[in-house]
């Protein structure tokens, strides 16, 4: 008797649990959008997901970014998806590129932008009165935006340096129509995050860097 | 009775541990971008420019340099006998030099076709030097040490049996017969782009007293620079 009591209060909880996790895992996802590409590299290289169902884990190695790389500009695109079904928003957090020394790679060196909020697919959330809004400063593309500043080093209108503890750089009204527990292929948004590295005389060194992206309920406008 | 209410209870729990799991693998609110690169060591010697050539008759620049092109002149010194009433035959290869790191400029040279005798045109004929400024302040701070002692034109004097010494060491062909150091220093680039056009530019000099040198038609005066890494 005893045991069935206990059988009976497990099983409550943990389907209590499982109902309460299906709930709030669909609410808001973030995944691979996607393949991500790079151009301009001499020796590097980019891996992902190519299923916009797999989770967003992605490698990159610029490569050579001194003035051996004869290419004006490496280029990085990592598509990212964005499922909820309530307003969310998206932030970034970095850790890594501590060089002591100026003349090496810094957070500054590294644009980094945002670009083509676009539809998933057509199970995608289409709101009306509210947009999605890619918040200042990151709204360019790194690579077509940088100047030389007027030390000759090159400048971004947004880079690795404008990420200060976790930063808000996008977000919106909900953007799935169901309530899969799921991830579709076509249920939600997806955007481009660019990063650019200008070779130039830095000091030599290997650098390395992580972004952590993250989606949390955002502010709450209407849909 | 008991056994069936007990199977129904497993089976319960057994789909909400699976509900649980499979609801913590489909939706992640994180996702991770890794990044590297890498910068090696950068050091670059270049043609500074257009040569200069005085002093000399019949002599003419045959290859120009051409600033941030390959250095790769070749100039026609002309008459070094007593013909040339010039005090120096005397010419100026401007080099350019970028780098994100220290460097190391080396020199190696050679005197060909001149003859052998005591009074043939020797590598000792063959008056060199480097005359850097000081960095302008649009590249690395530091100071870049020159192994020679600058114009070679500057200063010298005849030895006992009358013919010119370049003064100091390392003032002359002769000290490269081998491949030596003839300038180095720190870092020359700040962090700019690769094409700016920022360089330690150094002009390096050449020069040689005519002399009743042996008489030979076709002397071959080579001098090849090399930049590394330190």
């Amino acid at each position: 008797m005893r045991l069935r009591r206990l059988t009976y209060s497990l099983c409550s909880v943990l389907i209590l649990v499982a109902v309460a996790q299906a709930i709030s895992a669909q609410a808001l996802d973030i995944s691979s959008g996607g393949l991500p590409t790079i151009t301009g590299s001499v020796n590097g290289s980019v891996t992902g997901n190519a299923a916009v169902t797999g989770d967003l884990v992605v490698t990159i190695d610029f490569g050579e970014v001194s003035p051996l790389n004869p290419n004006s500009i490496v280029k990085v695109v990592v598509p990212i998806a964005l499922r909820s079904n309530q307003p969310y928003q998206v932030a970034v957090s970095f850790s890594g590129l501590t060089n002591a020394n100026a003349e090496a790679l810094q957070a500054t060196d590294v644009g980094l932008g945002i670009q083509n909020m676009r539809l998933l697919g057509g199970a995608g959330q289409i709101c009306n009165q509210s947009t999605h809004i890619i918040r200042s400063p990151f709204n360019n593309d790194p690579a077509v935006t940088a100047t030389v500043g007027s030390n000759g080093r090159v400048l971004y209108p947004s880079s690795l340096g404008n990420l200060s503890g976790s930063t808000v750089v996008l977000s919106g009204p909900e953007l799935s129509k169901n309530n899969s527990i799921k991830r579709q292929q076509s249920d939600g948004y997806v955007f481009d995050v660019i990063l650019a590295v200008t070779p130039q005389f830095f000091a030599a060194g290997i650098s390395s860097a992580t972004l952590i992206f993250s989606i949390a309920p955002g502010p709450n406008v209407p849909c | 009775m008991f056994k069936s209410t007990k199977g129904v209870l497993k089976a319960l729990a057994i789909t909400a541990l699976l509900t649980m799991t499979a609801a913590v693998t489909c939706a992640q609110t994180t996702g991770s971008v890794t990044m590297n690169a890498t910068v090696s060591n950068f050091v670059e010697l270049t043609s500074g420019g257009a040569v200069t050539l005085t002093g000399n008759m019949g002599g003419s620049v045959i290859t120009d340099g051409t600033a941030n092109s390959p250095l790769a002149v070749v100039v026609n010194l002309g008459e070094l006998g007593p013909a040339n009433t010039n005090s120096f035959v005397k010419l100026s290869v401007p080099l350019r030099l970028r780098s994100n790191v220290a460097y190391q400029l080396n020199m190696v040279s050679s005197v060909a076709g001149a003859g052998a005798t005591a009074f043939s045109l020797k590598d000792t004929d063959v008056g060199f030097g480097l005359t850097p400024a000081a960095r302008p302040a649009n590249l690395a701070a530091g100071a870049d040490t020159n192994s020679t002692p600058g114009d070679p034109t500057i200063g010298g004097s005849t030895d006992a049996n009358g013919r010119w010494v370049f003064a100091g060491a390392n003032s002359t062909l002769g000290a490269y017969a081998v491949s030596g150091q003839v300038l180095t220093g720190p870092r020359i680039n700040q962090a700019v782009s690769a094409n700016s056009n920022t360089s330690l530019d150094v002009p390096s000099i050449f020069a040689i007293k005519p002399q009743f040198f042996d008489p030979a038609p076709a002397i071959t005066i080579t001098a090849q620079f090399t930049v590394v890494a330190l």
